[in-house]
């Protein structure tokens, strides 16, 4: 059973990754990275946003928290999904996605602030 | 300076480079400074100071004594007492070595492209190259000065345009936010443990006798420990604000070694990025070799084997096939899939534990007129000795509470 305090800790896992993400995205997009470490990094990103899912995928929470955990599990979803487009982005896909992974940090930013 | 001197100052900066700023240190700085800000400054000073008291007290030993730290630990505090040490010591230098290994790997692949678990191997293979082919002091100057590329990190901090009043307010000590008091704590123990990492002294002080330091060598020991880990220091405050100005903000939490190279990028762009990942893979490459090398030099001084780079390979066998083993032992460990950023926290953890079994013998001895004649401690040392010694005993005690109590930093 998952607690509220589990809940916030997944959350913030789940902002910094995202946030970590949508910075690479940006570097990607303005030619301040190389495509190894775009690949490689976006990869490593996207592979602990995979565990983040999974955990909140076969979580069972408290009544109280029920909601957030939906919320942070189709965030979570998301943005997994982005950083695994990150890995083979486009510059022009990798501006959109600072934009995805950013609004994405925000939103796991206010879930996180709706726990503690 | 004469060129001669400014590259026998690579002792120094090789021991910073590899001990300061090695992967502990990427990982301790980086988390610091994304979690606390700019509070956790005075702490990086507190480590540099400690470290330096020490070394300079162990290159003194061994420029006195022509013979290194250890060899006078065991004789001086009998086999029980060394014996302890050494073991303490060597379980720390073979979990810190294994996870440079693990750091070496992944900078291999953030540059390459090509797959983690062939690089470990490819790793290990090329530091054990360096080590057989390359006399010790080249082995110093390649991996110092190219590990020197981390000062992008300093050239990021000082580009991002910090708040300076808030960062000169973080070398106060005093009420903290943004995280739980213990974390606070941890991170204390932590950035003071990864500053006093036991296997930086023991390298420091038989890279003296293998530089063949002598008692004319006392000023060169004392400017080669300041300027070595004060540039530590100085990487060290660097990763912090980096990671306080573009981290923190955003709520990122470095997990990745690929983190820190991030912000460079970030802030100075594709050169910064590579030089970045250079300047690691070099600082954590130097620090692999120097805990092989610490812990071979603890077992063969302890021993009594014939030891030494200044030996061909086979002319000390004994000293040889030890750094070979725990490469070899550092390998296996690293390729069981053990996260190499998790057992930097541990290694960095469990060293604490071990700091004071590595330190009072070294104030022992350096106050010891037998070995060292008119070349004892002063007053001064012995102050900040002591001062350090209790500060030690203090963050021993409290380093594996700490770590349980908030779940290796995360609170």
């Amino acid at each position: 059973m998952l607690e509220a305090k589990d809940l916030l800790e997944q959350s913030k896992s789940l902002q910094s990754l995202a946030a970590e993400g949508a910075l690479l995205a940006e570097d990607g997009a303005s030619g301040k990275t190389t495509r190894v470490f775009m690949q490689e990094h976006s990869s490593d990103l996207f592979l602990a946003a995979s565990q983040v899912e999974a955990t909140l995928a076969q979580a069972k929470s408290e009544q109280p928290i029920v909601v957030q955990l939906r919320k942070l599990t189709v965030l979570a979803g998301r943005v997994s999904a982005n950083l695994e487009l990150l890995t083979v982005a486009s510059r022009e896909e990798q501006r959109v996605l600072v934009g995805e992974l950013e609004s994405a940090a925000r939103a796991c930013r206010t879930i996180g602030e709706a726990l503690s | 300076m004469s060129v001669k001197n400014v590259l026998a100052v690579a002792l120094g900066i090789l021991s910073a480079i590899g001990g300061f700023v090695d992967i502990g240190d990427l990982v301790f700085n980086t988390q610091a400074g994304a979690t606390f800000g700019f509070q956790l400054l005075w702490v990086v000073v507190i480590g540099v100071l400690g470290i330096i008291v020490y070394s300079e007290m162990c290159g003194r030993v061994s420029a006195i004594a022509q013979r290194p730290v250890f060899d006078l630990v065991r004789e001086r505090t009998g086999f029980g007492a060394g014996l302890a040490t050494l073991i303490a010591s060597e379980i720390v230098n073979l979990m810190t070595c294994a996870a440079e290994i693990g750091g070496v790997a992944i900078c291999l692949q953030l540059l390459s492209g090509l797959p983690y678990r062939l690089l470990i191997p490819i790793g290990v293979v090329g530091l054990v190259l360096c080590c057989w082919v390359l006399p010790f002091r080249w082995i110093e100057r390649v991996f110092s000065y190219l590990g020197l590329c981390l000062l992008v990190f300093a050239v990021a901090a000082i580009k991002l345009r910090p708040d300076w009043g808030q960062v000169a307010h973080g070398f106060v000590p005093g009420a903290h936010d943004g995280g739980s008091l213990t974390v606070y704590l941890y991170f204390v123990v932590g950035l003071i443990g990864a500053a006093m990492t036991p296997y930086e002294v023991y390298f420091y002080s038989s890279g003296a006798v293998e530089d063949r330091w002598g008692p004319k060598d006392l000023g060169l020991n004392r400017v080669t420990a300041m300027i070595g880990y004060g540039l530590g220091g100085l990487l060290s405050f660097a990763l912090m604000i980096v990671a306080a100005v573009l981290f923190l903000p955003s709520g990122i939490s470095p997990q990745f070694l690929g983190t820190p190279p991030l912000a460079a990028g970030h802030v100075v762009g594709q050169v910064g990025l590579l030089l970045a990942l250079i300047g690691i893979l070099f600082a954590v490459g130097g620090a692999a070799i120097e805990t092989s090398f610490a812990g071979a030099y603890n077992v063969a001084q302890f021993f009594g084997w014939k030891w030494g780079k200044k030996e061909r390979p086979a002319g000390a066998p004994r000293f040889t096939l030890s750094w070979l083993v725990i490469f070899a032992l550092a390998l296996l460990v690293v390729m069981t899939g053990l996260d190499p950023i998790k057992l930097t926290e541990y290694s960095v953890i469990f060293s604490v534990v071990a700091l004071p079994l590595t330190y009072l013998p070294i104030l022992v001895v350096a106050n010891d007129h037998t070995y060292m004649g008119a070349n004892v401690n002063g007053r001064l040392a012995n102050v900040l000795g002591t001062l350090y010694f209790i500060v030690i005993l203090l963050i021993a005690v409290a380093a594996i509470p700490l770590m349980v109590l908030t779940n290796g930093g995360q609170g």
